[in-house]
């Protein structure tokens, strides 16, 4: 796609393989925790005796169950759905608020936009783990009483206080998208008497697609993983939080807990997947929509 | 005047929601961090401590402990190793392998990007776990049993326990990992944003890879490099979930592959209490060190002249 | 879509601004039924039952919250086993109210449940049932996240009685009642009998050489020593890790005490954590225990090591013996019962030196009620004392003797009061239990019933009723809340000294310097003692 009519074969050979190698330890640790998945025993040294093929794992965890005997059935679906709606909520509110703000601060000459800039950046020196106690607070004072909307508004506060915490990366990633598309489409726009709303919706949006993506996919992997803000947020669980609570060193059986993480790998992987055509689509010289 | 006020409604339209969020889930309960840092704020009981002011108690405790605790200073010198390495790792990484992924074909590069995501999309639980069977100090440790099948050592070697090279290695290695896909994903997206055309017209004059990528497309992603390199160095900074669990299986050596933010997380969390108090301080304390660090590298990389007026304003 | 932004930003604004207002206005009203227990299960249930129908409930919702290893579910069962009961009671009387058990929560780690439970309960969203380590009880008491029982447990003074003592103990705070006791444990050194017969250690009555001090640890680094020196890989393989306190048995088996109850501080005992770290030195350096053995993996080194006699003496928990034939640890895979009783001797953890006693160690789970349990429920504030009541009648039921058995005998923990000692040694029970062929909840039979094919039979439950004396020797690490980082700090020197990084005095002096370096910690923790320089081991 990029430069294939003059690029020599032989280098891309190389390059292959150089980052192959590169890659062993990830790809020999990841088929391991595959492997495992289907073993009553942890694969773990190239020893092919400690394999024992079964299903058992995998049954047990679409059961909802991460022990061999005994344990508690969880709503595995609901806890994936759960998962889900707190990832792609995430993803939605950070991909919008990030473009809105990333055009104005690539685009728009305004006073105090270096310094909006430098604030969001120095906002994220602050860890999340201690701004959890101010949001936590925040969450306490404007919890509802009504039983009826608790969960919904669970959701609700978890999704946006977990995108804040994306908010300062992304709007800086888009400020940088934005910044490589030529001024000149732009122009064409302003020329023709459209607002400035209008250039970005219909202009813009579609020239940076490869960073919508960017961004989505990083705010979709942090709402899809988080442990903290969920936990101590959310009411109902989310499968980060599930496997977390159930992996413990001593009593898991961890092959079962390798399923559970196979599991919850693959609707991330579907995700990049279906999504990385877009991210790949770069600047194609014309103007679309 | 009337284009000032369209300006202004423009502006709101673009930045209020950012500003909501910002304001609404950042600042004020930044604002709020800042004063439990005062409290004896612990276990989540609001209403019980948020009055119990305890001045600098906590600053002093903290500071206190960072002089008297022995095993302090190995934690500092994994500090500065940790986020230094790392950040290299992260950085440098991330751009080889954006760079090498951009000058082969599309298939393999997909496969070899989702690889790397892998570890940022694995449940950090887990992806512990496979590390933790990866660098077992014993026979049943992947890459001891890989060396000892290939005749390289004849006994397991304890690699965590080595110290400190051996617990530095596994840590950096491990958020290393993690943090080159975020590097990687920015560089891929940003290189797939340069026109091909210019590509395309180097290629024909005869520049090879690496005249191309030094020449036209590294100075074209400066902005990401930039933003990148401050945004991971704040992260590690601050990180610390991919190494509690590596430490608390004992996987590392306990002084050596605990960094500054994971000693102050397991003085105010990991210890049946949850001191929120003391977790203030320290993130307050952490966050002057990241702010210092954060406008070094802003003032060093040249930030101002980045930030370039936009052009055609009206 | 400028207006729709304009409306969503006002809305969430609107959202925090109404419902900042509602939190602050719902006042606490004072509630005003209540009822006076009496002691007779029946007539309390009824009485509740008959208030909540007075008014208009007809419905009563709790959650129980529990954790631990896959096999102690009853933990959450328990609860919902006894609002059958209950509401059996109130059908037979014609009350029409029912419990309904909404969320039953149980998950692997305690300290993540712990965690969840203190940020969940000031928002009124933790479970109303919450069974936990005691070792938490006194900062949930403390922050007021539980229910003080003390005033209703007065009624039921021959329930209470029947639970044995030491655990009420470990369910007080400043001497309030803060829980019943769940389950407690104890933790006994294994001796692989094939190894001991091979290098000659006569077995017979040797638990009570233990018992009477005349066995100990001396003579169990000889043997250890021995059974190395013929060959065995190992002498000795012990617990690993922080969590579960295993070592600190070394300290009370010196004569040592972690604990100062008229200080309410924690101690540092010097002679004993020195004898202590000694005992530990001196077993890595000789190799008759690994000097890595805190880094051992649970499931492929340490359970493997013990089931394949690969040592002599194993320090483990009472749960060891259910969880080696359901888990598949020799050569791929689990051990039948009669391989257990066959391989495994057990005995106390022994004495120290001469002169000393042996011990255990338990940490027993507590049944805890949320503080603000019913909270789900209409009418919360006028009914609160009501609610309350009820959950406590519900511990009381769930605390039944026979549903204390059934979790003891599947999950290997040993029963808490002496009604359920007695019936774990009832051979009809036994039976009927192992063919479910009890009165439970059909929801709990479907539960458990895995757990009780693979786990009930005279081998184990013969198990469980032989080492019920132990508690007799128990000791419970400190319910202080400093205690965990305690604990951990003597992990750490453990660790040190079994790899020879640090000397047994260097250990101690270290553990010293770390409890100094944190001045809260320090303000809760004595130091006592000296290191006894010329000590020796074995003697």
């Amino acid at each position: 796609m990029k430069d294939v009519e003059t690029r020599p074969r032989r280098y891309s050979r190389v390059i292959i393989l150089t980052i192959l190698l590169a890659s062993l330890p990830l790809i020999v640790g990841f088929s391991l925790l595959v492997i495992s998945s289907f073993s009553t025993e942890m694969v773990t040294n190239l020893n092919p005796s400690s394999f024992h093929l079964t299903l058992e794992n995998w049954i047990s965890v679409f059961h909802g169950k991460l022990a061999t005997t005994g344990g508690i059935r969880a709503p595995i679906l609901r806890i994936t759905l759960n998962t889900l709606i707190v990832a792609l909520g995430v993803a939605g509110v950070v991909t919008a608020v990030s473009a809105l703000a990333g055009y104005s601060l690539s685009r728009v000459n305004f006073r105090g936009r270096k310094h909006m800039m430098i604030l969001l950046l120095v906002l994220h020196a602050f860890p999340g783990v201690a701004l959890i106690v101010g949001v936590y607070l925040l969450y306490r004072l404007t919890f509802p009483q009504s039983m009826d909307i608790v969960r919904l508004y669970s959701f609700m506060y978890v999704i946006f206080a977990r995108a804040a915490l994306e908010i300062p990366m992304s709007v800086w990633l888009m400020k940088g998208f934005f910044d490589t598309i030529p001024w000149e489409f732009e122009w064409s726009g302003i020329i023709d008497g459209a607002s400035r709303i209008t250039v970005w919706r219909k202009i813009m949006l579609p020239l940076i697609k490869p960073g919508i993506l960017a961004v989505a996919l990083f705010a979709f992997l942090a709402g899809w993983q988080d442990i903290i803000y969920v936990r101590t947020f959310l009411i109902d669980q989310t499968l980060a939080t599930f496997i977390e609570a159930n992996i413990e060193a001593e009593f898991s059986h961890m092959p079962m807990i390798a399923a559970a993480g196979t599991l919850y790998l693959l609707p991330t992987i579907i995700f990049f997947i279906t999504a990385q055509q877009l991210l790949l689509q770069g600047y194609s010289g014309g103007i679309k929509g | 005047m009337n284009v000032k006020r369209e300006k202004l409604t423009t502006l709101s339209f673009f930045l209020s929601p950012m500003a909501v969020m910002v304001v609404l889930f950042y600042l004020v309960p930044l604002i709020m961090t800042v004063y439990i840092s005062f409290t004896r704020m612990r276990n989540w009981n609001v209403s019980k401590y948020l009055t119990e002011f305890v001045g600098f108690y906590n600053y002093h405790r903290l500071l206190y402990m960072f002089q008297h605790d022995p095993t302090f200073k190995a934690v500092l010198l994994t500090t500065v190793v940790f986020v230094g390495i790392t950040l290299i790792i992260n950085v440098f990484g991330g751009l080889a392998l954006a760079l090498a992924t951009f000058f082969i074909e599309d298939k393999p590069a997909s496969a070899f990007r989702l690889l790397w995501l892998l570890p940022r999309m694995s449940p950090i639980a887990v992806y512990s776990l496979v590390w933790y069977y990866f660098f077992h100090g014993s026979e049943i440790g992947t890459l001891n049993s890989i060396l000892m099948k290939l005749g390289v050592i004849s006994q397991p070697i304890p690699w965590g326990q080595i110290v400190p090279w051996g617990a530095w290695s596994i840590i950096i290695f491990v958020n290393g990992l993690v943090g080159v896909s975020f590097g990687m994903i920015v560089f891929t997206s940003a290189l797939n944003q340069i026109p091909k055309e210019l590509v395309i017209a180097a290629r024909v004059d005869g520049a090879s890879s690496w005249q191309i990528s030094r020449r036209i497309l590294i100075p074209m992603i400066r902005w990401h490099l930039l933003y990148v390199l401050t945004w991971q160095f704040l992260s590690l900074l601050t990180t610390y979930p991919h190494l509690f669990l590596l430490v608390q299986w004992d996987l590392v050596n306990g002084d050596y592959g605990t960094t500054l933010a994971l000693y102050v997380f397991n003085t105010a969390f990991g210890m049946g209490e949850q001191d929120q108090g003391l977790a203030a301080a320290a993130a307050v304390l952490l966050s002057v060190i990241g702010i210092i660090g954060g406008f070094v590298t802003l003032k060093v990389l040249k930030f101002e002249r980045m930030m370039k007026r936009p052009r055609g304003d009206f | 879509m400028r207006a729709r932004v304009i409306w969503l930003v006002a809305l969430v604004l609107l959202g925090v601004v109404a419902s900042g207002c509602i939190s602050g206005g719902g006042g606490t009203q004072t509630s005003s039924a209540k009822i006076q227990l009496t002691g007779d299960f029946t007539k309390d249930a009824v009485a509740v039952g008959k208030a909540l129908q007075q008014n208009g409930i007809s419905e009563v919702r709790f959650s129980a919250w529990g954790s631990g290893d896959p096999n102690s579910v009853m933990r959450v069962y328990g609860i919902v086993e006894a609002a059958r009961r209950i509401n059996r009671i109130w059908e037979k009387n014609g009350i029409k109210v029912k419990i309904t058990i909404t969320d039953t929560h149980y998950v692997a780690s305690f300290q993540d449940a712990y965690k969840e439970y203190l940020s969940k309960q000031p928002l009124g969203q933790a479970g109303d049932f919450f069974v936990n380590s005691y070792a938490f009880l006194p900062t949930l008491a403390d922050e007021g996240y539980i229910l003080d029982i003390t005033d209703y447990a007065k009624a039921y003074k021959s329930v209470i009685d029947d639970f044995y003592p030491s655990l009420i103990e470990a369910s007080k705070f400043k001497g309030r009642l803060y829980g019943l006791p769940q389950d407690t444990e104890a933790r006994p050194l294994y001796i692989r009998k094939d190894v001991a017969a091979r290098i000659g250690l006569n077995l017979n009555g040797l638990d009570g050489k233990v018992k009477n001090g005349e066995f100990t640890w001396s003579d169990v680094y000889m043997w250890a020593k021995k059974a190395k020196e013929s060959g065995v890989e190992w002498g000795l393989i012990h617990r690993k890790g922080s969590a579960h306190p295993d070592l600190i048995q070394f300290i009370f088996a010196f004569g040592g005490k972690l604990y100062d109850p008229n200080t309410g501080k924690l101690v540092v005992d010097v002679p004993a954590v020195y004898k202590w770290l000694y005992v530990e030195w001196k077993f890595a350096r000789d190799g008759l225990l690994p000097k890595d053995i805190m880094s051992w993996d649970w499931a492929k080194q340490i359970h493997p090591t013990v089931v394949e006699g690969k040592t002599l003496f194993d320090i483990g928990g009472t749960w060891y013996w259910t969880e080696w034939q359901t888990k598949q640890y020799y050569n791929g895979r689990s051990l039948t019962p009669e391989e257990v009783r066959k391989w495994f001797y057990y005995t106390l953890f022994p004495a120290g030196e001469k002169g000393d006693k042996p011990v255990t160690l338990s940490q027993p789970f507590i049944w805890m009620i949320n503080s603000k349990a019913g909270q789900q429920n209409p009418k919360y504030d006028e009914l609160k004392d009501v609610y309350h009541e009820l959950a406590f009648l519900m511990v009381v039921k769930a605390s039944d003797p026979d549903i204390n058995a059934i979790h003891s005998v599947i999950s290997a923990h040993l029963p808490v009061r002496k009604a359920a000692a007695k019936l774990i040694k009832d051979e009809k029970w036994l039976n009927d239990l192992k063919n479910l062929n009890l009165d439970l909840d059909p929801a709990v039979k479907d539960n458990i019933k895995d757990i009780v094919k693979a786990t009930v039979n005279p081998i184990n439950a013969e198990f469980l009723a032989n080492v019920s004396y132990m508690l007799e020797y128990t000791h419970l690490a400190p319910a202080h809340p400093k205690y965990p980082a305690l604990a951990d700090i003597f992990k750490e020197a453990v660790d040190r000294v079994l790899r020879g990084e640090m000397t047994p005095k260097d250990a101690v002096n270290f553990i010293i310097q770390k409890v100094k370096a944190d001045s809260e910690l320090a303000q809760n923790v004595e130091i006592v003692g000296k290191i006894p320089e010329n000590w020796k081991f074995p003697q």
